[in-house]
């Protein structure tokens, strides 16, 4: 197996994650092309420790950091939702104007 | 395999723990009326995280742990003072603004805290890794911070935005991180620096120019750098007042710190990318941060995109040394300077925020006018504040301005001077809408009808962040060794 | 390393499934105009990587992104989007109108990512399936070398928990807060 195989792989997932930040309206929507873009990040960092072979699957132990402060964040994302939506009822971030300079 | 633990070194990270844990105990055994507590716990853990500071500065040398990964030398130790020091600030003008029953204090002063751990964390790492995870400490809190108010719209909007931008520009950092970490097999700021040479020069450049520009591009978003500030007014404006000046001192300095131990101790090699994307940054965050200040018209928002324009000129130096390729030490001690500089006159900016809105009863900068009148310490307080950011002697800010113009004139070079001609235009720019604020206060008469209570005296913990800042602006103004010192200690890491 | 010796190695079909399946799904996260199913495509997408990983021998973490990921964040994500009552059906509000420069910079991120990988790594091979990463090495790693952010990581966990319910939780009135105090 080639590393590139994988490294094209996730700039593809990355690519994608970017379209879906850049398209999606809805938070809810954002949030899963945002995880998408996370989830290139490791398959980054595996594919390279299975190059690399480090000593301390420095890698792996990355990817593993990655994951937990992902999940933290789509708690305080849905919590964050959460809340908007008690005060509108609604979960659209374009409600919010968010280009405004 | 063993680890030696240095815990006189951690030991402001471990009372800064001891803290948190007490304020959360606190929290939940105090009954509703006493949980005022939690405030002096956490005003009193900052305290005493700082005395460990004075121990280690005393010591002086370099401690290091986890094969260099968490390293307590000098230039760690001003920024961690830094940090305590604004922390304790923010801390104080918190306490009146959050009392109060819809504000959750004791979870409020659990995650102020938990952000000032993840910034001292930051200042110490020598890692990817450590790095990635202490600037989310830092960050994760605030998002939540920002939509405290929770029954307000506006509140509820500064959350949001803060939210998603953080989190996409983690994910562009992390996925310039993972290439780094690909192209040189290491996490360690040294090992990078040593293997970024031979990835430097084959055909991984291009692999490494990309990796550096989403790490320029994820720092940016979290500085609120132009083009990736677009997020910092209306989250500034939404935010509770307390969470605004942390996120434009205490966080924005964190982001600042990350990049710059990143760039300088990591990427050298890589210089010939991430120089211009800086040099960029600076003018483009200085020129359209004032334009856009001159426009407006409540004090946040322009305060918003002063910090903006300010942050433009901390990466002036930086930029301008490593555009002309001279060596950055300079430039690290200028940063550092105006770091510490511009992080005590912005606090004192927000405490008089603080004070002036409940006294006037409105964030627009009209709604200001006569403030002096029937309040001369607060408005005295404001000209040294807005003032000392316009860079005018004898308050702090000028010598921050000089400091960063004195670096760029040892750096020289054509694009170099063009950054100093563009720095220097801006700072003309800059002094128009400060010293706006200051006439209204003083030069308009009020307003007939009062907003506010004009009669209202800040509590006690604002006037004390008030008289901290005013005294430290002041004597940093007239003794500016004061923070060169800060600036020479820095150059240890250049050194080292 | 030619096309013929690559199709000759069965891993490498292993790899086409799974990395197939990942980018369908990947695409129809970010294009499937109902937001339950975009979160299931989600699942796809991740239980995919797993599957990369465990190709890659790195067992420990594609069972960390099943447990983590497809086992608690989804379920994350389909109580937020049950709650919040998002658009369940078939919703054209979901996207914006101007589709078309979003593709071109994802497509041109793409191409240059991709470009940038392959002047860097060409020909260099990974080691595959049966050289499996000793889990006891990750944990050493993780409380020896890492204890500092492994430690710092769960206040991140903490602060999420506490502020999270903090802002999530339906607000009472002071008076209800009394009455529920003194019970």
């Amino acid at each position: 197996m080639l590393v590139n195989q994988f490294l094209i792989l996730a700039a593809l997932l990355f690519s994608l994650g970017v379209y879906g930040l850049l398209v999606r309206r809805n938070a809810v929507m954002v949030l899963l092309a945002v995880e998408l873009m996370l989830n290139a990040v490791n398959i980054n960092l595996i594919a390279f420790e299975s190059l690399l072979q480090t000593e301390l699957a420095v890698g792996q132990v990355f990817s593993i950091f990655v994951i937990t402060v992902a999940a933290a964040e789509v708690g305080i994302g849905l919590a964050i939702i959460l809340m908007i939506f008690r005060n509108r009822s609604s979960a659209n971030v374009d409600d919010f104007n968010l280009m405004r300079l | 395999m063993g680890f030696e633990i240095d815990y006189l070194a951690i030991a402001p990270e471990l009372i800064l723990v001891a803290t948190i844990v007490m304020v959360l105990v606190l929290d939940f055994v105090l009954p509703r009326r006493a949980k005022y507590f939690t405030a002096i716990a956490s005003v009193l853990g900052v305290t005493f995280a700082a005395l460990p500071l004075l121990i280690l500065a005393v010591d002086g040398g370099s401690r290091e742990m986890f094969d260099g990964s968490y390293t307590v030398d000098t230039f760690a130790l001003v920024l961690k003072g830094l940090f305590i020091v604004a922390g304790y600030l923010v801390l104080l003008m918190s306490v009146s603004y959050i009392e109060g029953d819809r504000y959750y204090q004791g979870e409020y002063y659990f995650l102020i805290l938990c952000s000032i751990l993840g910034s001292l964390v930051m200042a110490s790492s020598r890692d990817l890794i450590v790095l990635f995870i202490g600037l989310e400490l830092t960050t994760a809190p605030l998002f939540m911070l920002a939509g405290w108010r929770k029954g307000d719209m506006k509140s509820n909007e500064a959350s949001l935005k803060y939210y998603i931008l953080g989190v996409l520009s983690t994910a562009l950092m992390l996925f310039g991180m993972s290439l780094v970490f690909g192209l040189t097999g290491e996490v360690s700021f040294d090992g990078i620096r040593e293997g970024i040479g031979d990835a430097a020069a084959g055909d991984a450049s291009t692999a490494l120019g990309l990796a550096v520009l989403l790490i320029i591009v994820g720092f940016g978003f979290k500085v609120s750098a132009v083009p990736f500030h677009f997020w910092a007014p209306d989250t500034y404006e939404g935010a509770p007042t307390p969470v605004t000046a942390y996120l434009s001192v205490n966080s924005k300095a964190a982001g600042f710190v990350g990049m710059l131990i990143l760039m300088y101790l990591a990427l050298p090699g890589a210089s010939n990318y991430w120089a211009p994307a800086l040099w960029i940054m600076a003018a483009a965050s200085m020129t359209i941060g004032n334009l856009a200040a001159l426009r407006q018209q409540n004090i946040v928002r322009l305060l918003a995109y002063s910090s903006i324009a300010q942050a433009g000129f901390m990466l002036v130096p930086f930029a301008a040394a490593a555009v002309s390729g001279t060596d950055l030490s300079e430039a690290f001690s200028a940063t550092v300077v105006y770091l510490v500089i511009y992080s005590i006159m912005n606090l004192g900016a927000f405490a008089v925020v603080i004070a002036g809105a409940r006294k006037t009863g409105t964030g627009d900068i009209d709604g200001w006018a006569g403030l002096g009148s029937y309040d001369a310490r607060l408005g005295v307080l404001a000209a040294v504040f807005f003032f000392s950011l316009a860079g005018i002697p004898p308050l702090a800010g000028w010598f921050a301005k000089f400091v960063m113009f004195r670096s760029v004139m040892i750096a020289g070079g054509v694009s170099t001077v063009a950054l100093a001609v563009i720095a220097a235009v801006n700072s003309v720019i800059a002094f128009y809408y400060y010293a706006r604020v200051v006439k209204s206060i003083w030069l308009d008469g009020a307003p007939a009808t009062a907003l506010g209570d004009r009669a209202d005296t800040p509590a006690g913990s604002l006037r004390l962040a008030l008289i901290i800042a005013g005294v430290l602006t002041v004597l940093v103004g007239i003794y500016p060794t004061l923070a060169s010192v800060f600036g020479d200690a820095s150059r240890v890491l250049a050194a080292g | 390393m030619n096309l013929g010796d690559w199709i000759s190695q069965p891993v490498n079909w292993v790899f086409t499934l799974l990395a197939l399946a990942s980018a369908y799904s990947g695409v129809r996260v970010v294009t499937s105009q109902n937001v339950i199913r975009a979160a299931l495509f989600l699942v796809g997408a991740l239980a995919s990587s797993a599957g990369l990983f465990l190709l890659l021998s790195a067992e420990f973490v594609a069972l960390t992104l099943v447990l983590v990921y497809i086992g608690a964040v989804i379920v994350l994500f389909l109580f937020g989007i049950m709650i919040t009552r998002a658009p369940l059906g078939r919703d054209v509000a979901l996207d914006h109108k101007r589709r078309a420069p979003a593709a071109i910079t994802s497509i041109i991120l793409f191409a240059v990512l991709s470009w940038a990988s392959i002047r860097a790594f060409a020909g260099r091979e990974v080691t595959g399936v049966g050289d499996a990463t000793d889990t006891r090495l990750l944990g050493e790693a993780l409380l020896g070398r890492f204890v500092v952010p492994f430690e710092v990581v769960s206040f991140l966990l903490l602060a999420a928990l506490i502020g999270g319910i903090t802002l999530a939780r339906k607000d009472l009135s002071p008076a209800e807060e009394e009455a529920r105090e003194a019970t």
